[in-house]
């Protein structure tokens, strides 16, 4: 498998601070992967680094084969990025933006006219080609932005949480558009911290905190890192304490707490739980409102690995 | 690549608001202001022969080049009489300039004259020019005189006529007497330096468009300038045809005010069109510097670095004239080093020696030193361009 991307021992510091402590990372080709993690966390640096618009304190960053250098030229052609903050011009349209950005890759304004077009229609944007951005809503603004950053049709593609503060349809459309972008072809690295976006899109993720990795893999792996197995979730109204010493006597139970009217029962393994504790609610004659089991997710590790939500 | 961010980079500048305000219309709306608050005081002022006193010493009588050039500027029989002068003892002088019957004297203490005035104004300020003038084309007049003096001598001619020598010397060397004569001739009036101040400040806004052009192409600027640092584009290209682009906009700008000024509000710039012209295009240049400079230095946000520009602009032309000609006059004066590094005194100096001499001289000075600035601007903002890597963004 080719990496597109790889960074070896990266370290960037802001002067006592380490932003980027060791950081080593490769991104296969035609892969999506994600870079998880809470604000702050290094991810917005890991990619200004890599992309080589900030010194870097140590370490080596290649992408395509070749170290990257802010006039590596050839690199950049083949590199789109969508940055966090929204970076389109007020006083263009919606097309004069994309065709000013994809106009900085593409010469030929045949070929850009045309990759305008589909840029247009990958983030359906069709309706609104001739709206200038303050007329539009936040979630086609983030259309708009991404739309911007990959006109050109680039092999690399950098997208920064470009679904913060979106509503669902056009979250759904620029995901969508970039699981499209993955099946052209493209090599997408994904910032959020929003953990089910990375559990639909990306085939493997690296949990980042402080600058560092703590965790990389698929998501099925960085799963498995959780020591719970299975979290069964019950709505019942003023559960007495004792039944709570009950249901912590199982010994495959991990951890048990009742708040606000949830219960929540964390098992080490994940066997016919949820039909243990039907039953224990029955025997016990404690009436329920809903019941329901899940897996462990992604933030579930986070929060086993570093002691805070994804979203902090 | 050039053409293509060249092209963008007008339009947003000519769909920017707050641009089309302060390089379009402001200027515009000043205009016709001070067109509105000036109008009666043109009127009083037109073609008034100015009153002063000389004081009648024995410095004065022998300084030939003095007695010349003010005879003949009070020449009574002359059409364009420019002073009413009397010659008087100093204590009468001192009465007269106390009642306001003369707007002030001028004394001889050897070859250096001393100008006495009450109060400052146009008046005095032509007085004190016209006698700037004399003296700095007494020593090219002096050393003539004395050559062609020491030459009639060696011929043979002992009865040398001193004073005719120097008043040919005078008309044959520098035209000063008609150069007075046609000054005289001239509409002088307050507003037109304040127009001269409202083109200085037009020029000196072009600096928002430069700090807009820079601000746009550096990524530890603005969003859009990390986009265009990812792209495979050299950082040069982009901010040189931003620039042109601003520069563009900024010249189109004082096309519309000149046309404004001269058709709808009727004022003459006199007949220099192509150094008015090539003085405007250099003031813009400046402009442009500025705004490149600030834009690459300050690292504060867009409003707060147009807000510099726009208090740098007003502040400059406040300081050559343009809310009363008596402060240009007051920091002439009393700080000469703030108006001789001021931007917008050297516009306005500069259109005001081509409207007031026949000369170029000082025209050229400010110009050059309008250059010195430019370059000097420039390089500073080169020099910190050139990183391509950013410790922070």
């Amino acid at each position: 498998m080719n990496n597109v991307i790889e960074v070896k021992n990266l370290v960037k510091e802001y002067k006592e601070l380490k932003a980027i402590d060791n950081l080593s990372f490769e991104v296969h080709e035609g892969e999506i992967l994600g870079l998880l993690g809470p604000n702050g966390s290094g991810k917005s640096t890991t990619i200004n680094c890599v992309l080589s618009l900030l010194k870097t304190s140590k370490g080596s960053i290649k992408i395509f084969g070749e170290e990257m250098k802010p006039d590596s030229y050839e690199i950049k052609r083949k590199i789109g990025v969508i940055f966090q903050d929204v970076a389109v011009f007020d006083e263009l349209t919606v097309y004069q933006n994309i065709d000013y950005f994809c106009g900085l890759y593409i010469q030929d304004k045949v070929t850009r006219k045309k990759y305008v077009q589909d840029a247009i229609e990958l983030v359906g944007l069709q309706d609104f080609v001739k709206f200038y951005p303050k007329k539009l809503s936040g979630g086609l603004l983030r259309r708009l932005n991404i739309a911007c950053g990959i006109a050109h049709k680039p092999k690399l593609i950098f997208l920064d949480e470009p679904t913060v503060a979106v509503d669902p349809q056009s979250r759904n459309n620029i995901l969508d558009g970039i699981k499209k972008l993955r099946n052209d072809g493209a090599t997408i690295v994904y910032t959020t911290h929003y953990m089910e976006e990375v559990e639909i899109l990306c085939d493997r993720v690296i949990i980042l905190d402080k600058g560092k990795i703590l965790a990389q893999g698929t998501t099925e792996e960085v799963k498995e890192l959780a020591k719970i197995d299975e979290k069964v979730t019950v709505e019942v109204n003023n559960l007495d304490s004792s039944y709570i010493e009950k249901i912590k006597q199982n010994s495959n139970v991990d951890e048990v707490t009742y708040t606000d009217g949830v219960l929540l029962v964390k098992y080490k393994e994940g066997k016919n739980n949820l039909v243990d504790m039907v039953e224990f609610l029955k025997k016990e004659n404690i009436k329920y409102n809903k019941i329901n089991s899940e897996k462990p997710t992604l933030n579930d590790v986070f929060l086993e690995l570093t002691g805070k939500e994804l979203r902090d | 690549m050039f053409l293509h961010n060249f092209k963008y980079s007008l339009k947003t500048l000519f769909k920017n608001k707050m641009l089309i305000f302060w390089t379009f219309a402001f200027p515009i709306i000043l205009g016709t202001f001070f067109n509105m608050a000036f109008a009666d005081v043109i009127n009083k002022e037109k073609l008034s022969i100015i009153d002063i006193a000389i004081i009648d010493n024995e410095d004065y009588q022998n300084n030939k080049i003095f007695k010349t050039a003010f005879e003949s500027l009070s020449d009574e029989n002359s059409e364009d009489q420019m002073f009413n002068t009397k010659l008087l003892d100093e204590e009468k002088a001192k009465e007269m300039l106390n009642k306001e019957e003369i707007v002030g004297y001028l004394k001889m203490q050897g070859n250096d004259p001393k100008l006495v005035f009450q109060k400052n104004g146009v008046n005095q300020t032509i007085f004190k020019y016209v006698v700037e003038e004399i003296v700095q084309r007494s020593s090219i007049v002096e050393n003539i005189s004395k050559d062609e003096i020491k030459k009639q001598i060696e011929q043979g001619n002992f009865a040398v006529d001193a004073e005719s020598i120097v008043k040919r010397v005078i008309n044959e060397t520098s035209n000063t007497e008609i150069e007075f004569e046609n000054t005289a001739n001239k509409n002088l009036n307050y507003m037109m330096i304040e127009f001269y101040t409202l083109i200085a400040m037009t020029c000196l806004y072009g600096g928002i468009l430069g700090m807009v052009a820079i601000n746009q192409t550096l990524p530890n600027m603005s969003n859009k300038g990390k986009r265009v640092a990812v792209a495979p584009t050299k950082k040069g290209t982009i901010i040189l045809s931003s620039l042109l682009a601003g520069y563009v906009a900024q010249l189109l700008g004082l096309v519309i005010l000149f046309a404004y000024t001269i058709f709808a509000l009727k004022v003459d710039y006199g007949e220099h069109t192509g150094l008015v012209i090539l003085l405007a295009m250099i003031g813009s240049l400046t402009g442009l510097s500025m705004g490149v400079a600030v834009g690459t230095l300050s690292k504060k946000s867009e409003g707060a670095k147009s807000g510099i520009l726009i208090a740098i602009t007003m502040t400059g032309c406040f300081f050559a004239g343009m809310m009363g000609v008596t402060l240009k006059y007051v920091i002439d004066k009393g700080m000469p080093i703030i108006n001789k590094i001021n931007p917008a005194n050297m516009i306005t100096d500069g259109f005001y020696s081509l409207y007031y001499y026949n000369t170029l001289d000082r025209f050229w000075f400010n110009v050059a030193s309008l250059g010195v600035l430019c370059v000097v601007l420039i390089t500073i903002s080169f020099l910190s361009l050139r990183r391509q890597k950013y410790d922070s963004i």
